[in-house]
C-alpha cells in the first residue's frame, strides 16, 4: 500500500456534554473507496469535518495528505472534492457562474469534463441554483466537486440528495473510475447495500466510536456463517444490534 | 396547549423570552432609578430630546423596531427575495388563512400598544410631561400592521419588497409628522388611523393566502439579458484568480445592497431642495442629510456583511461551501474588505453625480456657491478646499468602516458574542446622553474633561496598541498572515497615520492645540485592531 490519505489518531470530539468522537483512528491509503458507515449521529458528518479543517482537533491529531488541514487549509482543501449533506450552494448564482466561480480555485479544473457532467447531469447553464430541485441541487454539487479531477472525493452521505438514477448509473462509475486513476473516495451513508456496492473498504462508527474497520473482502470473509456471506446491513447488525438506517430512529 | 392561538402565542414568547425579560429588566431599573434618585419634577425637555431621555427613547425606539422585526418575522426571512416571508411551515397547519394573519397581527399589534402605554407612563412619571395615549398607540399598531401586509407579501422582483415597504411606511410617517405640525385634532387623528388597521389586515390575508397558495408573481423575465447577452455572459474567462473569484461573490452577495439603499433614499432626499430655495440654512440641512445617508445605511448593511451565513439568518456558523473554499481565512476577509471599497465607492458616486444635479435643477446651486465664496475669503483658497475634501473623504472613509468594522463580531459565529455587543452598544447609547448632558450642564466637569482629555486618548491609544500587538501575535502564531503581509500592512497603517497627523498639524496650526494631541487622534482615526481581528473571528469560526 502507498502513503496515507488521510490519517486521523485518537480523535476525540465532544459537543457539551455529548462525545461525537471517542479516541478515533482511522488510515486510509491512497487509490481506494472507503465507505463510512453509521446511523444518523453516529459521527460521521463530525469526523468528515474534522478531514476538511471545518472542525479543529482537540484531543489527537488529523493529517490529510500529511498536513494539518486547519492550519493549511489551502493546500489541503485545494485537493479535495467535497459534496456536502447540507446542501447549501448559493441560491442566488445561475449553474453557469456556479461553474465559473468554483473553477478559480482549483489549477486542475477541466472545462471539458465540467461540461461533460453538467450535460449528463442535463443541468440548464442559465437557470439558477435556487430554482433547482434538491436532486439538481445534489447534482450541481457532484459537478463542481468531481470537475478538477481531485486527489481525495469526500461525499457526505449522497443518497440524501442525490435522486436514485443518479445514484445507480451515475455515482457508482464515477467512484469506480476515480479509484482506477489512483485517487482516493470516502463516502460516508446509513444505506448499507450502497457501500457495499462500491466499497472497497468498510468502516464502521457507532455513538462516536469505531467498530469495525476492515476491507470489504476481509469482512465478508470473516463473517461468512456456515458458508453463507452475510449482508453488510446483517454484519452492521451484529456488531452494534440495531440496523444504521434505523439506529438513529 | 389546545389551541393555535395560544400555540402561535407561545412561539413568539419562547422565541423573544430573553429579549422580553432584558426590556422588563430595563424598565423595573429605571423604574428603580427613577424613584431613588430621580426629583419628581426635575425638568426634561423633549424638544429637542433632553440627554436624559435617551435613556427612555433610545431603549424603547430599538424595543419598537425589535417588535417589528419579530411580529412580521423579518429576523429569519430573506427579505430581498421574491417569495413571502412569512414561514412557510405554518402553510401547512390546520388554520385559515385569516387565522394565519390574524394571530401575529393581534399579538403584534397588542404589544406596541402596550410598549406605547409605557413610554407615556415612563414621560409622565415623574417628570409630569403629558404625552396623548390614543393615536400614537394606534399609529404603532398600524405601523406594524401594514408591515406585516408587505413583509409577507409576494413580490415579482427581488428587492422590491423594500422599494414597496419603505415608500409606503415613510409616508404614513410623513401624514403623522403633518398632523402634529399642523395640530390635527386627536378624533381627526384616530379616524385617519383606525381604517387603517382593517385595510393592513385584509391585505395581509390577501399576501399570505396568494403565498399559501404558490402564487409568486416572475417578472424577472422583463428585465432578462438579451439572449445574445447571456450567451457572452455565459461565454466570460474565467476569474483571473481564486482572489477575484471571491471579491465577484461577496459582490454580487453584499456589494449592491449599499448603492441600491442609498440610492432609493437619496431622490426624496434631494426632492426636498425643490421646498428649500428661499431658506439657505435648509438647503445645507438637507445636503448634510444626503451625506450622511451612505454611511448610516452602511451601518445597516454591515449587519448582512458581517453575517458567516446570510443564507440562513439565524445561523451563525460559516456554511460548507465557504468553508471549504480553497483559501486563507485572511484571503476571505480581503475579499469582503475588497467588496466594502466598491460598495462604498458606488454609493458615494451616487451621491456626487445626484447632488450637483439635484441642485443645479432645485436652482439652489448659487446658495452652494455663495457659501463656498465666503468660505474661501475667510480661510483662503487651499485650506477651503482641503476642508471640503477632507469632509468628503472623512464620510467616505467612515461609510467603508462601518461597512468593515462589525466583522470581527459577526464572524466569530458566537450567538453571545453577537448579541452581547448589541446590548453593549445599546448600553453605550443610553448612557452617552446623560453623561453628554451632564457635561454640558456643568462648566466645572468640562474643564476636568479638557485637563484629561490627552490622558484619555493615550489611554484609548494604549489599549488600540496593546489589542493590534496581541492580534498580530496571534496573526503570526496561527500562520493566518504571513511575515510579508503583516509587515506590509503594518507600514501601510503607520503611513496613513503620518499623512493624516501632516493634514491635522498644517490645518490646525494653533498654539491651543498641543502636536502630540493631533499624534493621538491620527492613531485613534485610522483603523487598526478590529479590522486585523477578522481574520481571527472568521479562522475561530471557521474550524470550531
Amino acid at each position: 500500500m502507498s502513503e496515507s490519505v488521510i490519517s486521523v489518531s485518537e480523535l476525540t470530539r465532544r459537543f457539551g456534554a455529548t462525545t461525537a468522537l471517542d479516541s478515533v483512528s482511522v488510515s486510509l491509503p491512497r487509490g481506494a473507496v472507503y465507505g463510512l458507515v453509521g446511523a444518523n449521529g453516529a459521527g460521521k458528518t463530525t469526523l468528515i469535518k474534522h478531514i476538511l479543517g471545518l472542525l479543529r482537533a482537540e484531543r489527537g491529531s488529523v493529517r490529510v495528505f500529511g498536513l494539518d488541514p486547519v492550519a493549511e487549509p489551502v493546500a489541503v482543501l485545494s485537493r479535495i472534492g467535497y459534496l456536502s449533506e447540507e446542501n447549501d450552494l448559493p441560491g442566488w448564482m445561475g449553474v453557469d457562474e456556479l461553474i465559473r466561480y468554483t473553477s478559480a480555485f482549483y489549477p486542475k479544473w477541466d472545462d471539458a469534463y465540467a461540461e461533460e457532467l453538467r450535460r449528463a447531469f442535463a443541468l440548464d447553464p442559465a437557470a439558477k441554483i435556487k430554482d433547482l430541485s434538491r436532486g439538481q441541487k445534489a447534482r450541481m454539487g457532484l459537478l463542481i466537486a468531481l470537475a478538477h479531477r481531485p486527489e481525495l472525493l469526500v461525499l457526505d452521505e449522497p443518497s440524501s440528495g442525490l435522486d436514485p438514477i443518479v445514484r445507480r448509473d451515475i455515482l457508482g462509475a464515477v467512484i469506480r473510475t476515480i479509484a482506477d486513476e489512483g485517487r482516493t473516495v470516502l463516502f460516508s451513508s446509513h444505506l448499507l447495500q450502497e457501500v457495499e456496492q462500491v466499497a472497497d473498504h468498510v468502516t464502521m462508527i457507532h455513538q462516536g466510536a469505531i467498530v469495525l474497520s476492515a476491507p470489504l473482502d476481509d469482512i465478508r470473509e470473516s463473517h461468512r456463517i456456515a458458508g453463507r456471506v452475510p449482508s453488510l446491513d446483517e454484519i452492521f447488525v451484529a456488531h452494534v444490534g440495531t440496523p444504521a438506517s434505523a439506529a438513529d430512529a | 396547549m389546545r389551541s393555535p392561538a395560544l400555540a402561535m402565542g407561545w412561539e413568539f414568547r419562547r422565541r423573544h423570552l430573553w429579549a422580553l425579560i432584558a426590556m422588563a429588566g430595563y424598565l423595573l431599573a429605571l423604574a428603580a432609578i427613577k424613584l431613588l434618585f430621580l426629583r419628581p419634577m426635575e425638568p426634561i425637555r423633549l424638544d429637542p430630546p433632553d440627554g436624559r431621555a435617551a435613556v427612555v427613547i433610545t431603549p424603547l425606539t430599538a424595543t419598537y423596531f425589535y417588535l417589528l422585526a419579530a411580529f412580521s418575522f423579518g429576523l429569519a426571512g430573506d427579505l430581498g427575495a421574491r417569495p413571502s416571508i412569512y414561514p412557510a411551515r405554518m402553510f401547512a397547519l390546520p388554520l385559515r388563512t385569516a387565522a394565519l394573519v390574524g394571530w401575529p397581527m393581534l399579538y403584534g399589534t397588542a404589544a406596541v400598544t402596550i410598549l406605547w402605554l409605557v413610554t407615556a407612563l415612563s414621560a409622565r412619571w415623574p417628570w409630569g410631561i403629558e404625552l396623548p395615549l390614543i393615536w400614537p398607540a394606534l399609529l404603532a399598531a398600524v405601523f406594524l400592521a401594514w408591515t406585516q401586509a408587505l413583509m409577507w407579501m409576494p413580490y415579482g422582483l427581488p428587492g422590491l419588497r423594500a422599494i414597496v415597504t419603505v415608500p409606503w411606511l415613510a409616508t404614513l410617517d410623513a401624514v403623522a409628522l403633518l398632523a402634529i405640525h399642523y395640530q390635527v385634532p386627536e378624533p381627526m387623528m384616530v379616524a385617519f388611523l383606525v381604517p387603517q388597521l382593517p385595510l393592513a389586515y385584509v391585505t395581509a390575508c390577501s399576501a399570505v393566502g396568494r403565498a399559501r397558495r404558490g402564487e409568486v408573481p416572475d417578472w424577472r423575465g422583463m428585465f432578462a439579458r438579451p439572449a445574445s447577452n447571456a450567451v457572452l455572459t455565459r461565454r466570460r474567462d474565467h476569474f483571473p484568480s481564486p482572489a477575484r473569484a471571491q471579491a465577484w461573490f461577496e459582490w454580487r452577495r453584499h456589494g449592491r445592497s449599499l448603492p441600491a439603499l442609498v440610492g432609493l433614499l437619496l431622490p426624496f432626499e434631494l426632492a426636498l431642495l425643490w421646498l428649500a430655495k428661499d431658506a439657505p440654512a435648509f438647503v445645507f440641512e438637507i445636503l448634510f442629510l444626503a451625506l450622511i445617508t451612505p454611511p448610516f445605511m452602511a451601518a445597516f448593511t454591515a449587519w448582512t456583511v458581517s453575517q458567516p451565513n446570510p443564507q440562513v439568518r439565524d445561523s451563525y456558523g460559516v456554511p460548507p461551501f465557504i468553508a471549504t473554499r480553497p483559501l486563507t481565512s485572511a484571503e476571505l476577509i480581503a475579499a469582503k474588505l475588497k467588496m466594502a471599497m466598491w460598495s462604498t465607492l458606488a454609493a458615494w458616486l451616487l451621491v456626487l453625480v445626484a447632488m450637483p444635479l439635484a441642485l443645479e435643477w432645485s436652482g439652489t446651486w448659487s446658495v452652494v456657491t455663495e457659501r463656498a465664496r465666503r468660505m474661501n475669503d475667510a480661510i483662503g483658497t487651499p485650506r477651503a478646499a482641503t476642508v471640503v475634501l477632507l469632509i468628503l473623504a472623512g464620510f467616505i472613509v467612515a461609510t467603508w468602516k462601518q461597512l468593515v468594522q462589525s466583522l470581527h463580531i459577526g464572524l466569530t459565529g458566537r450567538e453571545w458574542i453577537v448579541k452581547g455587543s448589541v446590548l453593549l452598544t445599546l448600553t453605550f447609547l443610553i448612557l452617552l446622553g446623560p453623561i453628554v448632558e451632564w457635561i454640558i450642564d456643568s462648566p466645572s466637569g468640562q474643564r476636568a474633561l479638557w485637563n484629561a482629555l490627552p490622558l484619555i486618548l493615550a489611554g484609548l491609544v494604549g489599549l488600540k496598541m496593546s489589542a493590534a500587538a496581541w492580534i498580530a501575535t496571534r496573526l503570526d502564531r496561527s500562520r493566518l498572515l504571513g511575515d510579508r503581509a503583516l509587515v506590509a500592512g503594518a507600514a501601510s497603517w503607520v503611513l496613513a497615520v503620518l499623512a493624516l497627523y501632516g493634514v491635522l498639524v498644517w490645518f490646525f496650526s494653533t498654539p491651543f492645540v498641543a502636536r502630540y494631541v493631533l499624534a493621538l487622534i491620527a492613531i485613534l482615526a485610522v483603523p487598526l485592531a478590529r479590522i486585523s481581528a477578522a481574520p481571527l473571528a472568521l479562522a475561530w469560526n471557521r474550524h470550531r
